[in-house]
């Protein structure tokens, strides 16, 4: 078992810096979600800790242990690629058994280990068949029990669900948490699936562009997101954001969003945060906690577009404003009609104009 | 999509075209082979495109039985050429397989020198003509003239620009996972190589070595040079089946082409399954 410690860590290639000092401390037995668009650094920093790329600067340390030089066979991870990686010349038992020959384990050892985890994945029935004839959901059932197999102290998957269909992803899901619960490794998981991110792990570690933007539980960056990148990567559909300005009136401090109207007054604490009056502000909102209103002074915005998604509806609102509601199915909306809408104050976040970051956290923010 | 019966018909007459085109030379020298003399012989009179006598008569020949009906007696019989086609052919594979594998791996996953890959080809950018002469002398000077192992050796150094070419683009498609996976797992580079790699390779080594044999199995020119008594090889020796009485032997080289097509084509047979999979290679859907 194993923590893990990132320090200043930076990977460059050529003059391209896909990581720019990353910090992160994973506690042991953690399950830990680096989550971000392609392109964010995230499968980098997964291969530096697997060993498969050298840190530009920086160290990782496995609880007290500077893997600096350390070869990957020497780590004790297992690692499960988003493409299987699976053996396909050997047949299922033959993968399963793989490490555990490579470390040289007695013969029945290893049945017995193929055996047991062929029973957890239920794969007991294919273990004679040849993986090249497998679908692909068995497949990465057989890579990622290849790599549990040798009980790692640390488990890195690379977007291990992203080739699967969308049923088995659901079934995968349940699985892989089952896994860790009975293994109790440290487990870090990188994917660009928010869905997968908020219901696995413990804590989600937020990437965009080579910089870790926030790290927390799932609830924590869905509803404190420390910029408006988080706030609009988290969430399905993810916040929204109008640019307004600040203005005074009888009541209290509003934001005035232009067309859409202005805002409801602000809570104490909130306008207490806004150092300038005067500066332009992100104003956010969930989709989900939109309310429909009617109010004369209520805020309103065309309906463009809708999507029916079963229990719930999409509503796309404002033309190229990527604004949307998320209303339940019964309440009736009507594409071309002006939707008044409001907003309970708890639910409304700042973030500054030009930084994006979420005002009353910019300390916190460095 | 349904397809419209002009168009098949065109289809199916273009595939015959190219089949005859392709076939009669083949089958007009299998035809040959089963001829007695006067059906192929020049002064002959019955000259006839089926062989109205067949007979082994051509291949008894060839395999040093004389007869009365050809006034020829041949220098040496076919067995030894076959022999030296075949040690060279085998042997000149087995260097450039294994040495082009070897520095088509290294280099499609080290990457170490860019130019290499295509200073390889530098082997076969002049007429070979004017490579071969420097090399004769030099495989006279080094003893190499006229041994089968010579011109193995020559073979392997010439077809390695294919062996490596075909190799690397194998190499370079096979997803790095797979190796990062065993070497995670524990396993040092050699094994993921001789466990993992090669095995996973087999259909592309099984093209690229019929690939290779062909190149090696049909070549004149380099063992007109390199070989005059003791290893001449299959084509040198059929160049030679002629006569000044009888011009031509030609039955007789008909009988030698048609053995001589047996190995590529039982090759071809044998590894016909991994051919297509050497075609098709990407095991993992991406």
């Amino acid at each position: 078992m194993s923590a893990i410690h990132l320090r200043n860590l930076v990977k460059r290639f050529g003059a391209f810096t896909a990581l720019k000092t990353m910090d992160l401390d994973i506690a042991d037995g953690e399950f830990m979600a680096i989550l971000g668009p392609s392109g964010c650094g995230k499968s980098t920093t997964m291969n530096m800790i697997a060993g498969l790329e050298e840190p530009s600067s920086g160290s990782i340390h496995f609880s007290d242990r500077d893997m600096a030089g350390v070869p990957m066979g020497k780590r004790n991870v297992g690692f499960v690629f988003q493409n299987y990686a699976i053996f396909t010349h050997m047949t299922v038992r033959q993968n399963l058994a793989y490490g555990p020959t490579m470390q040289r384990a007695q013969t029945a050892e290893v049945n017995k280990k193929v055996a047991e985890m062929a029973d957890f994945l239920q794969l007991t029935e294919l273990l004679d068949r040849k993986a090249d004839k497998l679908s692909v959901n068995i497949l990465q059932r057989v890579a990622i029990g290849r790599s549990a197999i040798l009980k790692p102290a640390i488990f890195l998957l690379d977007e291990p669900l992203s080739n699967v269909d969308a049923a088995f992803r659901a079934v995968m899901r349940t699985e892989l948490k089952q896994l860790q619960r009975q293994f109790k490794q440290t487990m870090v998981y990188v994917t660009h699936d928010q869905l997968e991110a908020m219901t696995m792990a413990d804590r989600i570690a937020v990437m965009d562009h080579g910089v870790l933007q926030q790290v927390g539980t799932p609830l924590e960056v869905y509803n404190n997101p420390v910029n408006t990148f988080v706030a609009t990567f988290i969430g399905s559909p993810g916040m929204n954001l109008v640019k307004g300005t600040p203005t005074e009136t009888k009541q209290g401090l509003r934001i005035n969003l232009g067309a859409i109207g202005k805002s409801p007054i602000l809570p104490p604490a909130l306008a207490s945060n806004l150092k300038s009056r005067n500066s332009e502000v992100w104003y956010g909102f969930r989709p989900e906690n939109i309310t429909v209103g009617t109010k004369a002074d209520d805020l309103s915005l065309p309906i463009t577009f809708t999507e029916r998604i079963g229990a719930r509806t999409i509503v796309h609102l404002g033309e190229g404003l990527s604004m949307k509601a998320v209303f339940d199915n019964e309440t009736p909306v009507t594409v071309g009609k002006t939707l008044n809408f409001t907003l309970k104050p708890e639910h409304v976040l700042l973030f500054d104009g030009t930084s994006g970051v979420r005002i009353g956290m910019e300390a916190a923010h460095g | 999509m349904k397809k419209s019966i002009p168009f098949e018909v065109f289809r199916y007459a273009m595939i015959a075209l190219a089949l005859v085109v392709a076939l009669i030379p083949i089958a007009w020298m299998a035809s040959m082979a089963f001829k007695p003399v006067g059906e192929w012989s020049a002064t002959g009179a019955d000259l006839t495109w089926w062989p109205k006598h067949p007979t082994l008569f051509n291949f008894n020949f060839i395999f040093g039985q004389s007869d009365t009906s050809l006034i020829v007696a041949l220098e040496k019989t076919a067995a030894k050429p076959i022999l030296a086609s075949l040690l060279s052919s085998i042997f000149g594979t087995l260097i450039a397989i294994s040495a082009g594998t070897a520095a088509a791996y290294g280099l499609s996953r080290f990457g170490a020198g860019k130019n290499l890959p295509l200073a390889l080809i530098q082997l076969r950018i002049f007429p070979p003509m004017a490579v071969m002469i420097p090399v004769m002398i030099m495989w006279a000077f080094l003893r190499l003239n006229d041994t089968w192992f010579g011109l193995a050796l020559v073979y392997g150094i010439v077809t390695l620009p294919f062996a490596f070419w075909l190799m690397k683009t194998f190499f370079d498609d096979m997803p790095r996972e797979i190796e990062e996976a065993a070497l995670v797992e524990g396993c040092s580079r050699w094994r993921v190589f001789t466990r993992i790699t090669l095995p996973m390779m087999r259909a592309p080594l099984a093209s690229a070595a019929l690939f290779v044999f062909i190149m090696n199995w049909s070549d004149y020119l380099i063992a007109l040079l390199l070989t005059s008594r003791e290893w001449v090889t299959i084509p040198v020796y059929m160049a030679s089946l002629s006569s000044s009485m009888t011009g031509q032997l030609y039955g007789a080289k008909a009988a030698l082409g048609l053995i001589a097509a047996i190995p590529p084509l039982v090759l071809g047979i044998a590894i016909q399954k991994h051919l297509v999979r050497g075609l098709t290679f990407g095991a993992l859907k991406q």
